[in-house]
């Protein structure tokens, strides 16, 4: 499908050096709706919705937020650790807010898999389903997402 | 039969051509409005080019409202009264402002287009905020993400802010980077040294200005910020002080004990400053020379992974189990924290339960 105006201005935005350097696409040429799609149908095949995935994600960060110098073990298995940097960021998409430029690094103990992922990521899977272009600095793979966080 | 279709082809591209020169001509016509004046406080007027943002405007005229996206609608740090002119609220400026201030004529400034003459009111401190052209003379290492920056600005030019206040620096395109932005970062210097500021900035992972900080800049390079803003600046009162900070958030701190050593003081302080690790701690001499300089300051590093190899003979774990021995009239403390919101968090919700004030606990969140 061809992109849309709105969805170009939202791919000018993500090219590096816009909003962060590298930019949230990475070296995927799909375009950001292709990008969307093949997420959504792994997400699909897996039987979770992105918003679940980012409530998830967010209850988990807001636990690390809270002890903030330490990393912390959440329901025995996770251990969650978010550092939080000065300054904000608006999403690229258009939304209304800014987001705080935070890091989180979540390891699941029992099967090993670390994702990392920022304040930003969690609403860009919530609200767009976008789990950022294969090759960008912060791109979740839906499927090791969903092992890290469920399994 | 292939004359026909090439005259068709020929009459709509003609007529395509008129159309879009037509529509060149309108929207000059239709976007031309002139010379335009906004009203200050009823104290200034200044005339702008119609057709950009009040941001935009109030900026080439060199008024500078804050603003951390850039004039996008998406940080709502633009505010200001717009009592004239200015058209009706946006819907993309809706999500930011309250009923209170939607009845008070509160705009998002990014959004105001300024068509025909217009009114404002904006706080009397925005004034002093200025753009200023500076050199760098010095970068420290201080650890390995955090350098020191000491900028020298124009001769003659000076600054006039207040130890704990900010400053928007903008950076210049590098690599990738096609266009300059600007990010927010405390002064750690001094406000009695007004011909310089110091800024200590820490490397954010994929972040643009503190990467072109860390990686581009050289002594002797050109560079340009506003400022200075915020509400974030030491009390003149004969209160005790507990500062708190972590990280990047020494900066502030810092100008403020210079200041007072400038100044002197009696009053009574503890610094704590929360890290993980030895290697996240820096200027640890100059914050414990400072002993010798006040009668009663504690500097009081706290260290939450220190390995046994580490061999710290320092506090561990939190700062805030040790607030209470530094702590002698709750009531009678004034509480400075500049770090992670998790940490100001935990650090308000101790002080409060020693009995300190939420009046007089004053923070820097990171923002």
């Amino acid at each position: 499908m061809k992109p849309t105006g709105k969805e170009l201005k939202t791919m000018q935005r993500m090219q590096p050096g816009v909003q962060t350097l590298s930019g949230f696409l990475g070296d995927d040429t799909r375009p950001l709706n292709e990008i969307i799609q093949d997420d959504s149908v792994v997400l699909d095949k897996l039987g979770r919705s992105r918003e679940e995935i980012a409530k998830r994600m967010e209850s988990l960060t807001q636990a690390s937020w809270d002890s903030y110098l330490e990393g912390i073990l959440v329901e025995g298995k996770y251990q969650v650790q978010t550092e939080v940097y000065r300054g904000r960021m608006p999403c690229p998409f258009g939304h209304p807010g800014i987001y705080r430029k935070a890091v989180t690094t979540l390891t699941n103990q029992e099967n090993g898999i670390t994702v990392v992922w920022t304040s930003l990521s969690m609403h860009m899977i919530g609200a767009h389903g976008f789990f950022e272009g294969r090759g960008s600095a912060y791109r979740l793979e839906p499927e090791t997402l969903i092992k890290a966080l469920f399994d | 039969m292939l004359s026909i279709i090439l005259k068709d082809i020929g009459v709509i591209t003609g007529v395509s051509g008129i159309l879009a020169i037509l529509l060149v001509i309108a929207e000059r016509w239709l976007n031309n409005y002139g010379d335009c004046k906004i009203n200050v406080n009823d104290k200034r007027e200044l005339t702008v080019r119609g057709g950009s943002s009040l941001l935009n405007s109030l900026s080439e005229a060199q008024v500078f409202l804050p603003s951390a996206c850039g004039g996008r609608g998406s940080c709502g740090a633009c505010k200001c009264k717009v009592l004239e002119g200015g058209g009706p609220v946006l819907p993309t400026e809706k999500p930011f402002l309250s009923e209170a201030e939607l009845a008070d004529h509160v705009r998002l400034s990014c959004q105001v287009k300024v068509k025909s003459d217009v009114s404002i009111v904006i706080p009397e401190s925005i004034f002093n905020i200025r753009e200023f052209k500076s050199v760098v003379t010095e970068i420290i290492d201080y650890t390995y993400d955090i350098k020191g920056f000491t900028f020298e600005l124009e001769p003659g030019e000076t600054i006039d802010f207040q130890a704990g206040q900010y400053v928007q620096l903008i950076s210049e395109p590098y690599a990738k980077v096609k266009q300059g932005v600007t990010r927010a970062y405390s002064i750690s210097s001094k406000p009695d040294t007004n011909n310089a500021i110091q800024l200590i900035i820490r490397l954010v992972p994929e972040g643009i200005c503190s990467t072109w900080a860390h990686t581009q800049l050289k002594v002797g390079d050109k560079v340009r910020f506003t400022g200075p803003y915020g509400d974030f600046y030491l009390r003149d009162t004969d209160a005790d002080i507990l500062f708190v900070a972590g990280g990047s958030g020494k900066a502030p701190i810092k100008s403020m004990l210079e200041h007072l050593a400038v100044t002197g003081t009696n009053r009574k302080m503890t610094y704590f400053f929360g890290a993980r690790t030895p290697k996240d701690l820096y200027l640890t001499e100059e914050m414990e020379s400072f002993e010798k300089v006040f009668d009663d300051f504690a500097y009081v590093p706290v260290l939450s992974h220190a390995e046994p190899s580490d061999n710290w003979k320092g506090k561990t774990g939190f700062v805030m189990p040790f607030f209470k021995d530094a702590i002698r009239d709750p009531k009678n403390t004034e509480a400075y924290l500049c770090g992670s919101p998790g940490m100001i968090g935990a650090v308000t919700k101790s002080l409060t339960e020693l009995g300190v004030p939420k009046e007089k606990i004053y923070f820097d969140s990171f923002g």
